[in-house]
C-alpha cells in the first residue's frame, strides 16, 4: 500500500477496512498491531496528502 | 418652171435673209446645257438640247461673246451659286443667227438665273419624292447615333481646306477627347465627285465595323458646284448607309439632298468637329453627373452603415461588457463556492481521518483489554480447578487403582480405595456398592 505515490482514495479504503476489521472482526491479536501500524502510516500520509491539497488549494484559490 | 439654180452662198444668204425677215430680234427659250467650253478670248461656246427621256430631240450650237459672259455668269452664279455647266437648264434670251459660212447659231443675250434656281428646285423635289416613295429618305436618320461617336471615317478630298480645319479641331480640343479618325479620300467636286465619294463610301463600308459614324466634308471657300450632293444616287446611298451619316459640306444656301437624307447636316467641317466633340462632353458631363449621383449615394449609404456599425459595435461593447461582468460575478461565485467546497471537502477527510485515527487509537486496546480479561478469567477458573484448593475447601479426592471411581466399570468388594483429603491419605477396604 501507497509505496511510491499514494493514491488517496485507495488509502482511505484500505484504512476504512482495517478499522471495519477491527471494530467487527475481531482481529487476531497476532496481526493486531501489525494491522494498527499500517493504519497509522496510512493516516500520517493521508494527513500529509490533506495538508498539501489544502496549501495548493490555498494556492490556487487566492488568484481568484 | 425652170429656175436658175442659186449658188451656195446665194442659198445661204436667201434663208439668211429670210430668217432676218420672219424671225423676232430675240427670244426666250428653255434648253439644257449640253457641251459648254470657254475659250482663249474668254466667249463661251455650248450645245444646247432638248431632251425627252434620254432621247435628244432638239440640238443647236450657241454662244455667249465674253463680254457677255463674264456679266452673265458671275450673276447666274450668285443667284444660284454654280457655275453654267453641262446638264442644267436654262431659261436664255437667244438672238437666231445665221452666218453664210458657220450656219445656224443662237447668240444668248441673258440668262435668267432664277429660272435654274426653280428647275433645280424641281428636281430635287423629284428626287425627294423618289427617295421617299422608296421608303430610304429617313433610313439614316433612324439610326441611333452612338452614345460616345470617337471612331471616325471621313470622306473628303485631302487638299480641302476643311479637312485640315475638321482634324485641327478635333486632335487640339480643350477636353482632350481622343478621336480615331480615318480619311477616305474622294473628289469632292467635278463630274467625278459622286462616282468618287460612293466608291469612298464602299470603302468604308469593308471596315464599317471600325467606325461608330461616317463624317462627309468639303472644303468651303470657292463657290464651285454642289450639284453631285443633290443626285439621286449620292443621296440613296447615304440615307441607306448603315453608319450615321454627318455632313458637313461647307455652304450657306439651301440644304442639298444628301443633307436632307444625313443622319445630321452641319454646315461646315468645323460645325461638325464641334458637335462630334460637344457630343462626348455631353456623354463625359453625363458621367461626370451620374458618378457624382454614384458618389453621394455610396457616400451616404457608406454612412448611414457606418453609423449604423458605430451603433453595433457601441451595443455590442455594451453587451459584452455585461456579458462580461456577469460571468465574472458567476466566476467569483464559483471561485467562492471551489473554495468553501474543497475546504469542506479537506475537513471532511480531515475529520474522517481524525474519527479512524481515533477508532485505531482506542480499538486495539480495548481488544487488548478483552483478551486480558479472557485470560484473566480463564486464570481465575483454572486456580479454581486445582485439586488443592479443593481440598482447601474441605473436600476429598477419591481414587481406585489411581483413577476416579466413576471411571471403572467393575468395582469389587475388598479393593483398595484411596481418599485424599488436605492434610491426610486415608486407605480403605469396600464393603458395599450402590449405583446411584
Amino acid at each position: 500500500m501507497a509505496e511510491k505515490k499514494l493514491i488517496y482514495k485507495k488509502a482511505l479504503e484500505r484504512l476504512e477496512e482495517i478499522v471495519h476489521k477491527i471494530e467487527n472482526d475481531e482481529p487476531e491479536v497476532d496481526e493486531l498491531s501489525q494491522l494498527v501500524k499500517e493504519a497509522s502510516t496510512l493516516v500520517k500520509k493521508c494527513k500529509e496528502k490533506l495538508k498539501t491539497t489544502e496549501k495548493e488549494l490555498d494556492g490556487a484559490l487566492d488568484d481568484i | 418652171m425652170q429656175v436658175e439654180p442659186l449658188s451656195l452662198f446665194e442659198l445661204n444668204k436667201l434663208i439668211r435673209q429670210t430668217l432676218d425677215l420672219n424671225m423676232e430680234p430675240s427670244y426666250w427659250v428653255v434648253a439644257e446645257i449640253g457641251e459648254l467650253r470657254l475659250n482663249q478670248k474668254g466667249h463661251c461656246y455650248m450645245e444646247l438640247v432638248e431632251k425627252e427621256e434620254d432621247t435628244i430631240r432638239a440640238k443647236i450650237r450657241a454662244n455667249i461673246w465674253s463680254y457677255t459672259y463674264r456679266n452673265l455668269s458671275g450673276w447666274f452664279e450668285s443667284i444660284t451659286h454654280q457655275t453654267l455647266h453641262p446638264g442644267i437648264k436654262i431659261l436664255a434670251n437667244v438672238t437666231v443667227n445665221f452666218h453664210e459660212l458657220y450656219g445656224l447659231s443662237l447668240t444668248v443675250k441673258d440668262i435668267d438665273p432664277n429660272f435654274t434656281l426653280g428647275e433645280r428646285a424641281r428636281k430635287k423635289q423629284e428626287v425627294i419624292r423618289q427617295l421617299q416613295s422608296e421608303g430610304v429618305f429617313t433610313m439614316n436618320k433612324e439610326l441611333l447615333l452612338p452614345v460616345a461617336p470617337q471612331r471616325i471615317a471621313v470622306i473628303s478630298s485631302p487638299t480641302a481646306a476643311g479637312l485640315g480645319d475638321f482634324m485641327d479641331q478635333l486632335e487640339n480640343n480643350k477636353e482632350n477627347f481622343r478621336f480615331e479618325v480615318k480619311l477616305f479620300q474622294a473628289m469632292m467636286q467635278g463630274d467625278e465627285a459622286m462616282n468618287s465619294i460612293i466608291e469612298a463610301m464602299h470603302r468604308v463600308h469593308n471596315e464599317i465595323e471600325d467606325f461608330d459614324v461616317l463624317v462627309i466634308i468639303r472644303g468651303g471657300g470657292a463657290k464651285v458646284d454642289l450639284d453631285c450632293f443633290d443626285t439621286y444616287d449620292l443621296a440613296a446611298h447615304v440615307a441607306q448607309f448603315p453608319l450615321p451619316v454627318i455632313t458637313g459640306i461647307g455652304h450657306e444656301r439651301d440644304e442639298t439632298i444628301t443633307d436632307l437624307v444625313a443622319h445630321t447636316k452641319m454646315k461646315t467641317p468645323t460645325a461638325v468637329a464641334a458637335f462630334l466633340i460637344s457630343g462626348l462632353k455631353q456623354f463625359e458631363e453625363k458621367i461626370d453627373a451620374l458618378y457624382t449621383k454614384a458618389w453621394h449615394h455610396t457616400h451616404n449609404f457608406l454612412n448611414h452603415q457606418n453609423s449604423l456599425l458605430d451603433h453595433l459595435q457601441n451595443q455590442l461593447k455594451h453587451l459584452s461588457k455585461r456579458f462580461l461582468a456577469e460571468k465574472e460575478s458567476e466566476l467569483d461565485r464559483l471561485g467562492h463556492s471551489l473554495k468553501l467546497l474543497s475546504k469542506s471537502i479537506v475537513s471532511q477527510h480531515k475529520i474522517r481521518l481524525t474519527n479512524l485515527t481515533n477508532q485505531i487509537k482506542s480499538k486495539p486496546f480495548v481488544i487488548l483489554q478483552n483478551h486480558l480479561n479472557k485470560i484473566f478469567f480463564l486464570e481465575k477458573s483454572v486456580q479454581l480447578l486445582d485439586p488443592q484448593e479443593v481440598l482447601k475447601r474441605g473436600y476429598t479426592i477419591t481414587t481406585i487403582d489411581g483413577k476416579p471411581p466413576d471411571s471403572i466399570e467393575n468395582i469389587g468388594k475388598d479393593m483398595v480405595m484411596v481418599t485424599k483429603s488436605r492434610k491426610k491419605t486415608i486407605k480403605s477396604k469396600i464393603q458395599h456398592i450402590k449405583i446411584n
